[in-house]
């Protein structure tokens, strides 16, 4: 299939799929110029002709990047982030922009300005979120791989929900430069595939040390590997903090099935802890709004984005753009953050949690400094939750989170792959490596995946 | 701790984020379960002696000076709300003075 | 009731770069507006910092001259707040880890003699850009060229006694880092800032009173003359019963008086916390130590040196260090084979005029060390010096050469100074009565008329001989 074909049938997946809700952007004519780009290429890269969809908080020139907020309504930046530029290097077709939670703050995409994205196999369900726009493409075929970002979650998580692959890289492999920051020391762009090794193609693309991004660290780029036959030699451990006795049955019995899976496959299963396993979820909602409420600080309506009309002074301009112009899951975040950092109480909740930050760090070195190559929880603690269950309760919607945040604290790689289904719903599997080790986690998963069968339901 | 209506107003003006008084109320008793929802990590039993955790490298790597801009595909004008003979315009500052 | 006044003073310096602190963008000051900008100091969403190696070296080299601890490790802070000019809605400084802490720099007060004052702090941080308010009716206009560009801040301690002494501490450390090539230091160009804090406490008290802010000082002189209304504004108040509220103040140069900045909230609470986006600066001892040697002899340093080894006075040697030009100048001189004493007064004289005007002298050191010998050796008179040196600063040439082109080498040819004399005594015959009858002043009248009639060109000194000579022979 030629390129120019391969950009028509993406064009026409798109609009299929166009009751989903999951796209802010796209054309059949940005697609056909990403077709002629890619031929006018010198030589075939690694993703030659590669439809790749990105989440709307990665910056692109071509077309708007709103990140899911009506403050940045129309907004074209004028520059590209490094990830894109990688992979257009690599001969990929930038597919369309992806709808999210607006800027990146949720985990069901039901807080975006533009609209809930829909669950490909469930209407009434939430694909996950935030990057539950990316998800719900890859998931229904539209592309096969997808960028996504994580800041406590938010690819592994609806990558859960949505039965495909989600890779959070280390902290400092890929670049941040053009992704919006949200939590500065958390953020990651990350990867959404159909398989594993579709997920690892992009990675090893848009990874490696970047001269724009000081946080990056100084390694090149991922090389894919091919998955080894077994597990043989392999450890694994099961921190028990993450399979409480009220686990949800459906996911239990996925989980229970993929580690006797491994088991045969001659991994070495061990069982760990993770003592402070507990406290991740109200450490990571004090550091992150804390980080976000400096970076969404740039957002006042006075050099680019949607501008509030205001009779007053330029004081008056700022309340007025940023008090519409966010929504209430963000405000709520810009609100919780400027309280934690404000005198009289940064000590109390910034400071500490910098503390807690550290003590959960350190429960996974020591984990693998025992002798684990990587650990196995379930991704999520249920299947897909339906719309409107859980947005009354703010708190209700951090608890989703509840077992991947931790590898966003401790700045460690991690991924989700379709284990199971229960009641025809999807069930995540989350393993977790040691910093800069993607590779052995990712051929492990690889072989799992070859010997579990992602589509079948799950007795408990 | 409890996060009372006026803490919420204080932190709004700090955030320079409009909230009107019909919001007030339901912002507050949201905001307060937040922050009590976060503020049990004061149990957490060995916050003491904790180090400090680095997301990224021991150290920052500096760039040479030279002058080597990223060129922007499009020039401030096109991106500003409000452009005149080359400056963002935004509303007079008002009662604040600079600081 | 005696007061004592405390001042401490907040300098910010732009370290002399070509670039922006955290970007490549160019730092040069007088370009149009928002033409020196990219993402990062625009605030683009999406953009990251990343530091300047140069801008880091000049503030490490500014750190050791003024004496302090250079850490090598230090952390960049986020210091959060609203501004028009301010495109992150944060800047980027340093809070907690400092660059530098702990200095002392050495300043001469007029009224206590030589003192020290401890430099708290020096860090860096970048600058914002510029708001203008009154450019369009209504509106605020901004400017991003200056967001972004590297600067450092000095921080005293609340060691300085009067305005008079807060103006030398500034005019002191200009030079000091002006002469370390760290800053142009020019407030004209926004490359030097003062902010000044100032208390005053009933002489003996030890606690300190409750001081205010001076902002947006734009001459040293006004700092100067802020900190004396602020002082007698303080003072009354205080005499009169009432209480200084902590206030940030700017001043007036047109009426003197200092006023409360128009502020709806007076504190700021700018929620610092490390910056995420920057690991931490770790600088090697080695490279430390590397900037350290990047540093020329200091002023003090160098005029201590002057006086030992040239022999001039500590005055001299004070005109001389005012600016490092100045000093390389004199010792080329000096070097090139002339007088020290000569080269300073010569210096110091003409040689100021031009460089006071175009910042270099016109003449090369060999060149006026040859005139300085020229008038030494009798060539030509010091008078007709200056007409030599005024034409070798705008041609140049060799100063014999010029000299003689101008028909300024001095005659001393005893037949030619002979007949001028024989003119003027013929010409003055009562002054050369009076003189034979015992006016021995009149020489002098006698030995001007003699020059004159030369046109400048007789050899003084071998005019009297020979005047003389003629006198008492007839």
């Amino acid at each position: 299939m030629s390129v120019r074909d391969a950009a028509t049938a993406v064009g026409g997946r798109l609009a299929a799929a166009g009751g989903l809700n999951a796209v802010l952007a796209w054309s059949d004519a940005a697609l056909a110029a990403e077709a002629a780009r890619v031929d006018a290429l010198p030589a075939r890269g690694a993703l030659h002709g590669v439809p790749v969809a990105l989440k709307d908080n990665i910056v692109t020139v071509e077309q708007p990047s709103t990140c899911g907020s009506r403050i940045l309504a129309g907004y074209v930046s004028p520059f590209d982030a490094t990830v894109v530029q990688r992979l257009r290097g690599a001969g990929a077709l930038i597919a369309c922009k992806t709808n999210l939670d607006e800027f990146a703050m949720g985990s069901s995409t039901e807080h975006s300005a533009y609209g809930r994205v829909l669950h490909p196999l469930d209407p009434e369900r939430v694909p996950g979120g935030s990057s539950g726009g990316s998800a719900a493409l890859v998931a229904a075929g539209v592309v096969p791989a997808a960028l996504g970002s994580e800041t406590g979650g938010s690819v592994r998580q609806p990558a859960s929900f949505c039965g495909i692959v989600g890779i959070k890289p280390s902290y400092g492999r890929v670049s941040r430069y053009g992704l919006v920051a949200f939590g500065s020391s958390l953020d990651c762009v990350s990867v959404f595939g159909r398989t594993v090794s579709d997920a690892e193609q992009v990675l090893a693309v848009i990874s490696g040390v970047d001269p724009l991004d000081p946080t990056t660290a100084n390694r090149p780029p991922l090389e894919p590997q091919s998955p080894p036959a077994s597990l043989t030699g392999t450890t694994v451990g099961i921190p028990r903090e993450y399979f409480p006795a009220d686990l949800h049955a459906g996911v239990r019995a996925a989980c229970d099935n993929a580690i006797a899976t491994m088991k045969e496959l001659g991994a070495n299963v061990v069982d760990v802890s993770l003592p402070h396993a507990g406290y991740a979820v109200p450490t990571y909602y004090i550091i992150a709004p804390a980080e976000a409420a400096a970076n969404l600080a740039r957002f006042d309506g006075a050099r680019y984005g949607a501008r509030q009309h205001s009779d007053g002074d330029v004081r008056a301009l700022y309340r007025a753009t940023r008090g519409k112009g966010f929504g209430a899951e963000v405000r709520r975040r810009i609100l919780v953050g400027t309280y934690v950092l404000s005198a009289g109480y940064h000590d109390a909740y910034y400071n500490r949690a910098q503390a807690a930050r550290a003590r959960i760090a350190e429960d996974f070195t020591r984990a693998f400094a025992s002798g684990v190559n990587f650990l196995f929880t379930p991704t999520t603690p249920t299947p897909a939750f339906k719309a409107g269950e859980k947005t009354d309760d703010p708190v209700a919607m951090y608890l989703a989170d509840i077992f991947v945040c931790s590898a966003n604290l401790a700045g460690l790689p991690a991924m989700s792959i379709p284990i199971g289904r229960f009641e025809g719903l999807p069930v995540g599997g989350q393993l977790m490596a040691p910093p800069f080790a993607e590779a052995g986690m990712i051929a492990a998963a690889g072989v799992l995946e070859r010997h579990l069968d992602a589509a079948r339901e799950v007795s408990p | 701790m409890s996060v009372s209506a006026r803490d919420v107003a204080q932190v709004a003006k700090l955030a320079e984020l409009a909230v009107d008084d019909a919001e007030l109320p339901a912002l507050t008793a949201q905001m307060d379960r937040i922050v009590s929802f976060v503020a049990q990590l004061a149990a957490m039993p060995d916050l003491a002696g904790a180090g400090t955790f680095l997301a990224g490298p021991e150290r920052s790597p500096l760039r040479a000076d030279v002058v080597n801009p990223v060129l922007l595909a499009r020039p401030p004008a096109a991106i500003a709300p409000e452009f005149v003979d080359g400056f963002f315009v935004v509303p007079r500052l008002g009662a604040l003075d600079g600081t | 009731m005696s007061w004592e006044t405390v001042i401490g003073l907040e300098v910010h310096v732009q370290l002399g770069t070509r670039s922006k602190m955290f970007c490549g963008c160019s730092a040069s000051f007088g370009d149009a507006p928002n033409t020196n900008v990219c993402p990062v100091c625009l605030g683009l969403p999406g953009a990251l910092p990343v530091p300047n190696e140069q801008a880091i070296r000049l503030a490490t080299r500014a750190a050791l001259a003024l004496g302090c601890t250079v850490h090598e490790r230090s952390i960049f802070a986020r210091k959060n707040y609203f501004y028009p000019d301010l495109p992150k809605g944060y800047q980027i400084s340093q809070f907690d880890q400092p660059l530098s802490t702990g200095g002392r720099f050495a300043v001469e007060s007029a009224e206590r003699g030589p003192i020290e004052v401890t430099i708290e702090r020096l860090h860096i941080e970048e600058d914002a850009g510029k708001s203008l308010h009154d450019r369009i009716p209504g509106k605020t206009a901004v400017d991003l060229n200056r967001a972004g560009v590297p600067l450092a801040e000095i921080v005293s301690g609340p060691d300085l006694r009067s305005p008079a002494e807060a103006r030398v501490y500034l005019t002191t450390l200009r030079q000091l880092l002006v002469y370390a090539g760290v800053s142009e230091c020019s407030m004209e160009k926004g490359s030097l800032r003062v902010d000044a804090n100032v208390s005053v406490r009933p002489t003996g008290q030890r606690a300190l009173g409750t001081k205010t802010e001076i902002k947006n000082l734009n001459s040293f002189a006004n700092v100067e003359r802020a900190l004396e209304a602020e002082r007698a504004r303080q003072q009354a108040l205080l005499e009169g019963g009432g209480t200084v509220a902590q206030v940030s103040l700017t001043f007036s140069a047109v009426t003197g008086q200092v006023k409360p900045m128009r502020s709806k909230e007076e504190s700021h609470d700018y929620r610092y916390f490390p910056d995420p986006d920057l690991p931490p600066l770790v600088l090697s001892r080695d490279w430390i130590e590397d900037a350290r040697a990047g540093l020329p002899e200091l002023p003090a340093a160098k005029r201590a040196r002057l006086v030992v080894q040239f022999g001039l006075t500590a005055y001299d040697a004070g005109v001389l260090t005012s600016d490092r030009g100045i000093a390389d100048y004199f010792e080329a001189v000096t070097a090139a084979g002339a007088d020290p004493k000569s080269a300073a007064n010569w210096i110091m004289g003409e040689g100021m005029v031009g460089f006071n005007e175009t910042g270099r002298f016109a003449v090369v050191p060999p060149g006026l060390a040859g005139l300085i010998a020229l008038v030494a050796d009798g060539i030509v008179s010091h008078q007709a010096a200056k007409k030599v040196y005024a034409e070798m600063a705008v041609s140049g040439g060799a100063p014999r050469d010029v000299a003689a082109r101008l028909g300024l080498v001095q005659v001393r040819d005893e037949a030619a100074l002979a007949g001028w004399v024989d003119e003027v005594i013929a010409a003055h015959p009562r002054e050369v009565e009076r003189f034979r009858a015992g006016e021995i002043k009149l020489l002098g009248f006698l030995t001007g008329q003699v020059m004159k009639r030369s046109q400048g060109k007789a050899d003084p000194k071998g005019v009297q001989p020979v005047l003389q000579r003629r006198l008492e022979a007839k």
